[in-house]
């Protein structure tokens, strides 16, 4: 199946080459601080369903665990030392083809009925709608990936797709940052370099090759890891982002049948069927984004309360699982999200293997991945910084019978810098766009409707002189600016 | 025999075989050239890519050798290679006139386009280099070249009068003034002064015509919310139209000196970059890159495509390039085989591909939905699917940039066509970004984000099967409108029935018929003015026509002037209230959530004061015209 390359020199690091039979793929995990260099040197080969140009190098990084997958066979010229690497045979792309072939029927018979044109007689009825697809799992089942699976094959299809992808999980940030909500209009393949950036990466000022690194999400700040955190903010985010979807589709019907893929957190799927707010939160979803397909990945136990619960008026489909899902340790999510904030201000910086020199990353050239983020000394006054709902707070549900919360989970609480034990030192900060210049249109808690302009970092608190450092992804002023914290923190390493 | 001297030991070129010598091409010009190559630069000095100037030579030639036909992927290629090695400039116009002198007449328009895209893109130092030779090569070239190749060659030649990077004549004002004049044989077509005396055929002023078109649908292309832009072209489209009915020698004149007025001020509007640099700390972020990035350019945008140095798109922000270049030059009928009377109405152009989109769309809902899969667990897991057909199969054509795959028809190559412009743009900015940092963009607005659309579409879509169509919502504008003529009747009057009358316009018989409603005869698409009865349509055209458009003409030449001349009056001072003294750590290009959006952000007011300035356009690119229409 590989041969070694005997061309090696000493000072390169070592090159294989993997012959893959049809529907195979090329499975691969990195250690911290490694790199792999791939090439495509014959054949067809995709990964999660972006199509490798034959004769580039891709490069991955950052513990990247990822596959290189084949429909028609291809052979592939692999550089540096993964910690772990085979082949395997057995893959759920059929499935998933499948799937997207479905999805693609909806999409033609949605884009017919937004045309006006009326469906031929001799055709059974079909539903005019465009699939907008739940992606349910328990942790490590490979949602995202079946998220980007299916919205790569959807652009890449030729018609002119641009299906939403929506990340519901605020445990992973997908294009942005841990702790968000987020949508963005997904127009070309998502690439894989970084399981920093999982779903394409969001626009930088450089120039970008690929339309997917340069993402325009919409990104509320939700702040937590944990759903159950703040379940009722999750379930007014959900609300919040489905709401500018529906007036996204008004106005541009056209960019409706390419629907969307919504991409959920593990806490849906896991957990006790009377947990109150998982089902709140999946209805949340289900309503807000207008879902009309359930999909489980190899869950049977959620699937089948899927079924009972939405199957009459939502299909509700079990997919299998990739064998290739690795288990993720605790730790190394935590390493992905601190390499998540640290890529959201500094870009990627993956050295490739030795002797590699022409890779790409996600099909960019390395030097435009690095970016440059801003510091700034403000005054404690410049940026009014808030906390929803109280501290650490016990949901409603545990407290004493009777008893009413002083400070409800909804409630914006004022928090000043130079109070000691503010908790904002290394916190990260959801930057809220300007409210409504209308005095008239504002209201109490409009603030937990507004959307981020991005995510700062309190770097140093100077209580004496009432000064902060502020790290911000660049030089956006944040003077009368108001700002959301969560329990997010993170240090530059 | 090989017309080319074997000077290097290299082997001669291998593909093609050179075609005998024909019509005098065999000219002692070009054996001179290639004895006057300065000493080779030593190979060591070359950097990461080892490419010896023989090598690259032969690579190129053999490479300029493929461009039998008007491809424009072949002429992006070379431009791109064109590109990367500046340093053998001399060798690439070398191998350039010595391909158009060696080739038969019929293939050498695609050859110079190349040098043109070449010239205008990256100017420096090719245009120096072409300078040299441009002027022999090509009149020789124009004398033997059939009658439609010659008129694309004076198109292109129009367009070279303002496509340097300041507006002025490309190769200089020597090469322009004598081609022009081999050309033409008269000095007044070069003036814009036209001599009182002289005859203006309408050909010619056609040409001009198409070429003030191309530059504004250029523009317009690059900057989807000019809404001025967007004037011009209606404006233009319909002169065409008259123009092409056939006006008198008058008109013609009006015509051709208001468009040339209109032509010589686009350049000043778009060209100068922003003088004051403010600090990039405290621009409200939908600005700060452009004004942070314009005037630090290499070079300046050329005016030639008017783009704006503040377009808020970086992807489209990048200046002229081949493809719009090309696209123009298509749509204005160049490319398009044997046409030398101008191109079809733009109706019938906007109608053939909508068709084909049409068909595509169908053949494609066809094929997914005869693929017997449906949306359950079982069948999922047990189908074979046909996945391979739909994205590989049908899909034959691909990007070697980023993998994205077309149909291989003319739609498929089209947008291919554009995704690659949309990659030169992307690298040559990253080029012209060399050491300048980059940073994360802010997210957008919801308002912002709602609307988003429009200017994804024409950035990077996968396939770009969806462009703004602001032609097709023209044109449906325009039937509209027609129709409401046409609806319009005047009750003829009492003891008049009998009486054939006329439009004065288009001297018709006007038909009268009884209309049940107002139980009278009426004129249909009849209009009275003046105790006039005109035909609605005829009159609606004639007021749009000849006065009024070259007052509007006039008008908007004014106007962009008047506006050019005090750009400052478009920069405003950025507030101070970011101690510039703690920034640690600037980076030279701010954020750009602009990028894909072109609706501007809101943005605090204090920060921003034109934020009152609401619409489309962003303030720094919108001309101050009053809308005329």
């Amino acid at each position: 199946m590989s041969t070694e390359n005997p061309e090696n020199t000493a000072e390169s690091a070592p090159s294989k080459e993997w012959t893959l039979e049809p529907e195979t793929e090329y499975r691969f995990e990195l250690d911290p601080g490694s790199s792999l260099a791939i090439k495509l040197v014959r054949g067809h080969a995709e990964i999660f369903g972006a199509e490798l140009v034959e004769g580039k190098t891709y490069l991955f990084g950052s513990e990247c665990k990822a596959a290189v997958f084949t429909w028609q066979g291809c052979t592939l010229e692999v550089t540096g030392h993964p910690s772990t690497e085979y082949v395997s045979e057995e893959t759920p792309m059929t499935a998933y083809a499948n799937l997207h072939i479905a999805f693609e029927q909806m999409r033609v018979r949605a884009l017919r009925d937004v045309r006006g044109s009326p469906p031929p007689t001799d055709e059974p009825a079909a539903s005019q709608d465009p699939p907008r697809i739940l992606v349910l799992g328990p942790e490590n089942s490979g949602k995202t990936t079946v998220c980007k699976i299916l919205v790569n094959y959807a652009v890449r299809a030729g018609q002119g797709w641009s299906p939403l992808l929506v990340n519901v999980d605020p445990g992973q940030g997908g294009w942005a940052a841990p702790g968000a909500i987020s949508a963005a209009s997904v127009f070309a393949p998502i690439p894989t370099y970084s399981p920093a950036s999982p779903l394409g990466s969001v626009a930088t000022s450089a120039p970008t090759a690929l339309a997917s690194n340069a993402l325009v999400p919409l990104v509320f700040w939700y702040g937590h890891a944990e759903t159950k955190k703040n379940p009722l903010l999750m379930d007014r985010l959900i609300r919040n982002l489905g709401g500018h979807i529906d007036d996204r589709y008004l106005n541009d019907q056209e960019a409706k049948p390419s629907g969307l893929v919504v991409d959920t957190p593990p806490s849906f799927a896991s957990g006790p069927t009377t947990d109150v707010h998982r089902q709140r939160l999946i209805k949340a979803c289900v309503e807000a984004f207008n879902i009309n397909v359930i999909l489980v990945v190899g869950h049977e136990k959620l699937n089948v309360e899927m079924q009972r619960t939405y199957g009459a008026r939502i299909t509700v489909v079990k997919i299998p699982k990739s064998g290739g899902v690795v288990e993720l340790e605790h730790h190394y999510r935590e390493r992905i999200r601190n390499n998540q904030f640290y890529s959201y201000m500094y870009g990627h910086i993956i050295k490739p293997p030795a002797g590699i020199t022409n890779a790409t990353l996600g099909g960019e050239t390395l030097d435009d991945f690095i970016l440059s983020p801003s510091s700034t000394v403000i005054s404690f006054s410049d940026l009014t910084i808030y906390r929803v709902g109280a501290g650490a707070m016990a949901p409603s549900s545990a407290l004493p019978i009777g008893a009413q919360r002083v400070v409800s989970e909804m409630q914006p609480v004022i928090i000043d810098p130079s109070q000691p034990g503010s908790g904002l030192l290394n916190s990260v900060l959801g930057l809220l766009a300007p409210p409504n210049p209308d005095e008239n249109e504002r209201y109490d808690e409009e603030l937990l409707d507004l959307t981020i302009q991005g995510f700062i970092v309190i770097t140093n608190l100077d209580i004496s002189k009432k000064r902060m450092t502020v790290l911000a992804p660049n030089q956006v002023s944040l003077v009368g600016k108001t700002a959301i914290v969560g329990t997010y923190e993170w240090q530059e390493q | 025999m090989s017309l080319y001297p074997n000077y290097y030991g290299q082997p001669s070129y291998a593909n093609p075989p050179l075609p005998p010598a024909h019509n005098g091409f065999h000219h002692p010009y070009q054996q001179q050239q290639y004895q006057s190559i300065p000493p080779l630069p030593s190979t060591q000095s070359l950097p990461v890519y080892h490419v010896d100037p023989v090598t690259f030579r032969r690579d190129y030639a053999s490479r300029l050798a493929e461009l039998t036909v008007n491809s424009r992927p072949i002429i992006q290629n070379l431009s791109y290679i064109a590109q990367e090695y500046t340093r053998f400039a001399n060798i690439v116009a070398e191998c350039i006139e010595a391909h158009i002198r060696r080739v038969p007449p019929w293939m050498k328009l695609p050859a110079f386009y190349l040098l043109d895209a070449i010239s205008k893109n990256l100017y420096d130092p090719y245009a120096r280099h072409f300078s040299a030779f441009v002027t022999p090569l090509f009149l020789d070239t124009y004398q033997v070249v059939d009658l439609s190749t010659r008129s694309k060659m004076e198109e292109m030649l129009l367009t070279w009068r303002t496509a340097s990077p300041t507006g002025k004549e490309l190769f200089g004002v020597p090469p322009q003034v004598s081609i022009e004049r081999g050309v033409w044989d008269t000095t007044g077509n070069t003036n814009s002064n036209l001599p009182p005396g002289s005859t203006i055929t309408t050909p010619q002023v056609l040409r001009e015509l198409e070429f003030t078109l191309s530059q504004k649908e250029r523009a317009l292309q690059n900057n989807p919310y000019d809404g001025v832009a967007q004037k011009h072209i209606t404006v233009l489209h319909q002169l065409r139209n008259l123009v092409e009915t056939g006006v008198s020698q008058d008109q013609l004149h009006l015509i051709l000196s208001q468009l040339r007025t209109l032509l010589r001020n686009t350049p000043p509007q778009v060209a100068p970059p922003q003088p004051v640099i403010p600090q990039p700390a405290v621009w409200p972020p939908s600005y700060a890159p452009v004004a942070s990035q314009a005037p630090a350019a290499p070079y300046p945008p050329p005016p030639v495509n008017a783009i704006p140095p503040s377009n808020p798109a970086p992807s489209s922000s990048a200046p002229s390039n081949i493809a719009s270049l090309l696209s123009t030059l298509v749509k204005a009928g160049i490319v398009s085989a044997n046409a030398p009377t101008p191109p079809p109405p733009t109706d019938e152009k906007v109608a053939s591909p909508e068709h084909s989109e049409q068909k595509r769309i169908k053949s494609y809902r066809q094929a997914v939905l005869a693929i017997p899969v449906k949306l359950n667990s079982n069948d999922i897991t047990r189908q074979r699917p046909p996945i391979v057909d739909l994205l590989y199969d049908r899909l034959t054509v691909q990007c070697k940039q980023c993998g994205i795959r077309f149909v291989d028809n003319d739609e498929g190559k089209k947008s291919m066509n554009n995704h690659l412009d949309m990659h030169f743009r992307q690298n040559r900015k990253a080029n012209q970004n060399v050491g300048r940092g980059h940073s994360r963009s802010l997210f957008v607005a919801v308002e912002d984000w709602v609307h988003e659309t429009i200017d994804i579409k024409g950035k990077g879509r996968a396939d770009g099967t969806r462009p703004v169509n602001a032609k097709v919502a023209a044109a449906a504008e325009a039937a509209k409108r027609e129709a409401e003529l046409r609806a319009l009747s005047v009750v003829v009057p009492l003891g008049e029935e009998a009486e054939m009358k006329a439009c004065p316009i288009c001297k018709e018989v006007l038909q009268s018929e009884f209309l049940e409603d107002v139980e009278d005869w009426v004129w249909r698409n009849a209009i009275m003015k003046d105790d006039k009865v005109y035909h609605a349509t005829c009159h609606a055209e004639a007021v749009t026509s000849t006065s009024n458009l070259a007052a509007r003409l006039r008008n908007e030449a004014r106007g962009s002037r008047s506006r050019s001349g005090t750009p400052e009056s478009r920069v405003t001072p950025p507030p101070t209230r970011v101690r510039p003294t703690d920034v640690k750590a600037p980076s030279l290009s701010p954020s750009q959530e602009a990028k894909t959006t072109g609706t501007k952000r809101k943005v605090d007011p204090d920060d921003l004061p034109l934020g009152h300035e609401h619409g489309g356009t962003p303030p720094l690119k919108k001309l101050a015209l009053s809308p005329s229409a």
